[in-house]
């Protein structure tokens, strides 16, 4: 079950993501204050503030102390600020995550429910004619890079019918609300997660598929199928619900991935999350911004994984009973 | 554990598919010189051409031959890719079994750093670190192996272990083999399927990532790759340019990856007998 190796791991790990986050920067040639802050913040700073925050970082001191200071910010949830956006990091942070969660948690349950249906329909006329072109058409898509996929559905209904919005997530300046604001949003997110779920749907379905091959096969499905239960029954209670296991674990660990998961898709469809913002700090080197980014999903993904572990041993007995 | 490799994919559908569309590829990017016609980072005059027989798909905004600029793309593609695969997997196989094959506090060390870069999210390390060292083409195929050996050294550890308690290489040390024998004899020939689909599934996320890199703009600008004129042509996606500017390079990108995702599924059987018994699509 749930052991001291474990914690021992994630720590190891947050240990590994907070040296890189505090390391990178102050590594770099050149002057340290330039690589936390930019170039052109740094143009903008009078002495003082310079001053200011060279004791702020404690610049001045050895690397431990340095160490020290960071990591006593850090526990006051301070990510620093940002000179692009005028704001603090962890304000802006939180203003853009709501519309990642909407975007990435949303294609998230769709494609996961989507791919486990198929994939138990697939496994079970495993061979059969539409088992084959099921698998093929997913194959397919998998290959597909979902920037791709993104870029595609945009030409066609943003640019060429014209009938879904290009870019962003609510129309500007319509002061819409209520009823009409709602819709809005639901126009600005139909092609972004589309793509998204589309680019994560074979994930879940290959794995339910090849799981469910495997778990129809074991001798308790002959037992099940000597009683005389339907095929209904078979095919859901039996097989299904073990074939969902080690895609529920995927989903969890893909929950983690939440920040930067619709990286790609929020760039091509300027979604205004996570990712976007990632890429607007990485086009003016805003480096506290993408420092802030960096930790909030580097501990998002340990947690997840973390949470996983845990709740492993209730879903799956076998594992319960084997400690 | 022995297992026809080149049986399990030649005897499958999707297998001869993958080999067939990745070959293809191979040729095209090794040939690029022949087939291009254009130098693809020469800039002319004639910018935003639509396809005709001077420019098989037109030109860029600078001007450059859209056709020679896919064939070089391939080229980049493929050399990241295979690259990052041979070194990621070496260092997954050296590391995974040497830690198997050592033991001891060795093992424990190496499995500890193993669990904690499994946990860590690649692709945010990535463009992190990418941000501050804006990385060339070698740097980035180095950083991307860096990242991408754990997996499968847990893999190959786990197989080696069991490996070396195998009856057959009990039989062969009975027969007083030594060890330096006995691990090119028995444990690396046993170990190679798993190589390989490790290989594969390295090969796909390096073209994977690189791609995706050079679309956000991590790149070396001075090199022609798919993601790179991915996001140039998306510049332009009010004109029609995109259908030969932005859906072939989409498309070269995709069909790399199917047809490494062909492969790969292909060599699932011989990983997991298990999976055997379906008629393979």
């Amino acid at each position: 079950m749930f052991s001291k190796r474990n914690l021992t791991i994630y720590a190891t790990a947050l240990l590994l993501i907070l040296a890189l986050n505090f390391l990178l920067p102050r590594l770099m040639p050149g002057d340290p204050l330039t690589a936390i802050y930019g170039e052109d913040a740094l143009v903008q700073m009078t002495p003082e503030l310079q001053a200011s925050l060279v004791e702020r970082f404690s610049l001045d001191k050895s690397l431990w102390q340095q160490f020290g200071a960071y990591f006593a910010a850090l526990f006051q949830g301070d990510l620093g600020y940002s000179y692009n956006f005028k704001e603090p990091v962890f304000n802006v942070i939180l203003g853009r995550l709501p519309w990642t969660l909407l975007l990435v948690g949303l294609s998230l349950v769709l494609s996961t429910l989507l791919g486990i249906l198929l994939g138990i329909e697939s496994g079970w006329r495993r061979g059969d004619r539409a088992d084959k072109t099921m698998l093929g058409a997913l194959m397919a898509l998998n290959g597909f890079p979902d920037f791709f996929l993104g870029m595609v559905l945009l030409l066609v209904f943003g640019v060429t019918l014209g009938i879904l919005p290009l870019a962003g997530a609510t129309t500007p300046y319509s002061g819409l609300s209520g009823g009409a604001l709602v819709l809005d949003v639901l126009k600005h997110l139909v092609l972004p997660l589309a793509a998204l779920t589309l680019a994560h749907l074979a994930g879940g379905y290959l794995l339910t598929r090849n799981t469910m091959i495997t778990v129809l096969k074991e001798p308790y499905m002959l037992t099940a199928r000597a009683k005389g239960l339907s095929s209904r029954l078979l095919k859901f209670r039996h097989a299904g619900r073990n074939a969902m296991l080690p895609v529920i674990t995927m989903t969890g660990v893909w929950l983690g991935r939440v920040v930067m998961g619709a990286l790609f898709i929020e760039i091509i469809f300027s979604y205004p999350g996570l990712g976007y913002l990632t890429y607007e700090a990485l086009l003016v080197r805003d480096y506290p911004v993408i420092q802030g980014v960096f930790l909030l999903g580097a501990v998002l993904v340990l947690a997840a994984n973390f949470l996983v572990d845990l709740s492993y041993p209730r879903v799956n007995p076998r594992i319960r009973h084997a400690h | 554990m022995h297992i026809d490799i080149k049986g399990e994919v030649t005897h499958s559908g999707s297998g001869r598919f993958g080999i067939a569309l990745f070959l293809l590829l191979v040729i095209l990017a090794v040939f690029a010189p022949f087939l291009a016609g254009y130098d693809p980072t020469a800039q002319s005059a004639e910018a935003l051409k639509s396809p005709s027989f001077g420019h098989l798909l037109g030109t860029n905004h600078v001007g450059q031959d859209i056709w020679s600029q896919l064939l070089y793309g391939a080229r980049s593609s493929l050399l990241v890719g295979l690259s990052v695969a041979f070194l990621a997997t070496l260092l997954s196989a050296v590391i995974g079994a040497s830690a198997a094959l050592v033991g001891g506090l060795y093992d424990s060390f190496v499995m500890r750093v193993v669990d904690a870069l499994i946990v860590i999210p690649v692709i945010v390390v990535l463009i992190l670190v990418a941000a501050y060292i804006q990385p060339g083409l070698w740097v980035l195929i180095i950083l991307l192996a860096l990242l991408g050996w754990q997996g499968g050294a847990r893999i190959v550890r786990a197989q080696a272990l069991s490996l070396k308690e195998g009856m057959h290489v009990s039989a062969a040390r009975c027969f007083g083999a030594g060890k330096v024998y006995l691990i090119f004899r028995h444990i690396l020939p046993d170990l190679s399927p798993i190589l390989l689909v490790e290989l594969i599934y390295s090969l796909r996320r390096a073209v994977f990532l690189e791609a995706g890199l050079a679309f956000i703009g991590i790149s070396d600008p001075g090199i022609v790759s798919w993601g790179m004129m991915m996001r140039e042509a998306l510049e332009f996606s009010y004109l029609d340019v995109w259908i030969w500017w932005l859906l072939p390079a989409g498309i070269a990108l995709s069909l790399t990856i199917v047809s490494i995702t062909f492969l790969g599924h292909a060599l699932e059987p011989a990983m997991d007998p298990r999976l055997r018994g379906e008629a393979s699509a």
